[in-house]
């Protein structure tokens, strides 16, 4: 293979790598998660806001699908703050955790690690005391899933 | 370590109102339900469910989880202290374990 052949040819496999519909938007959502969110908040993704003020951190590309680390932190006051879900949205079942909070935990602060089947968003939740509800998302790819 | 069986780790000494991150790691199959590949059995779940947090036994917080937390949980919370006690956490199965493990923490 020459030079220019090379080229070309890399040229069509960066194209190709550019068309794959791999990134959803985050609020892209499956019937499994909608059907949860129901069940467990009692509204729909649609109804939650994004904000910055609730920060989700996990990592971009998981190693194992069995133990991927999340931390959930919020600079929303705690006192405003009633409760946190945890939603992978494509796993068996999306609802991986809830904490109810309380002013004695002085600061929104959770980390856990969590199981992934497959590359997924993942969501935090907040619950407010005026009863809105907020969110942040995270895509996580997952190369070996981790959900049996 | 035997199932149920945990670590509950908190600063030693804190100051007042100082917000502390309490962490712990619990040994848990966390198993979700599923079919022996052998013989296609039904193997039901084996998971925590829920875990107290109290502080000089007040309840702070509630978590639920089931089969979607890791193997052996790793869980890390903040709590926010106003003066020296006792953190308890207190977990539960689904099979029908109950564990509780304490720390105490020094408030200056």
């Amino acid at each position: 293979m020459n030079r220019r052949k090379f080229l070309a040819l890399s040229a069509v496999a960066v194209m190709g790598l550019a068309m794959v519909p791999g990134v959803q938007p985050a609020h892209a959502s499956t019937p499994r998660l909608e059907e949860e969110l129901k069940k467990r908040l009692g509204v729909s993704l649609a109804q939650i806001k994004e904000v910055p003020d609730v920060k989700l951190t996990a990592p971009t590309i998981a190693e194992s699908g069995a133990n991927v680390p999340v931390t959930v932190e919020s600079t929303i006051p705690i006192e405003r703050v009633e409760h946190l879900w945890i939603f992978v949205d494509k796993n068996p079942v999306p609802w991986i955790a809830d904490v109810k909070l309380t002013p004695m935990n002085g600061q929104v602060f959770f980390s856990t690690r969590i199981k992934m089947g497959e590359t997924s968003n993942v969501r935090a939740i907040l619950k407010l005391k005026d009863g809105s509800y907020v969110m942040a998302t995270k895509e996580v790819k997952v190369t070996a899933g981790g959900c049996g | 370590m035997a199932i149920g069986a945990g670590i509950l780790r908190v600063p030693k000494e804190a100051k007042k109102g100082e917000v502390v991150r309490v962490q712990m790691v619990i040994t848990h199959p966390m198993s979700p339900p599923r079919k022996d590949p052998a013989t296609g059995q039904e193997i039901p779940p084996h998971t925590l469910t829920k875990l107290d947090l109290l502080f000089n036994d007040k309840l702070v917080s509630t978590i639920n989880m089931g089969a979607g937390v890791s193997a052996n949980p790793f869980i890390a919370i903040a709590l926010k202290v106003e003066d020296s006690g006792v953190v308890k956490i207190v977990y539960e199965d689904n099979k029908g374990g109950k564990w509780e493990k304490t720390a105490d923490i020094k408030v200056t």
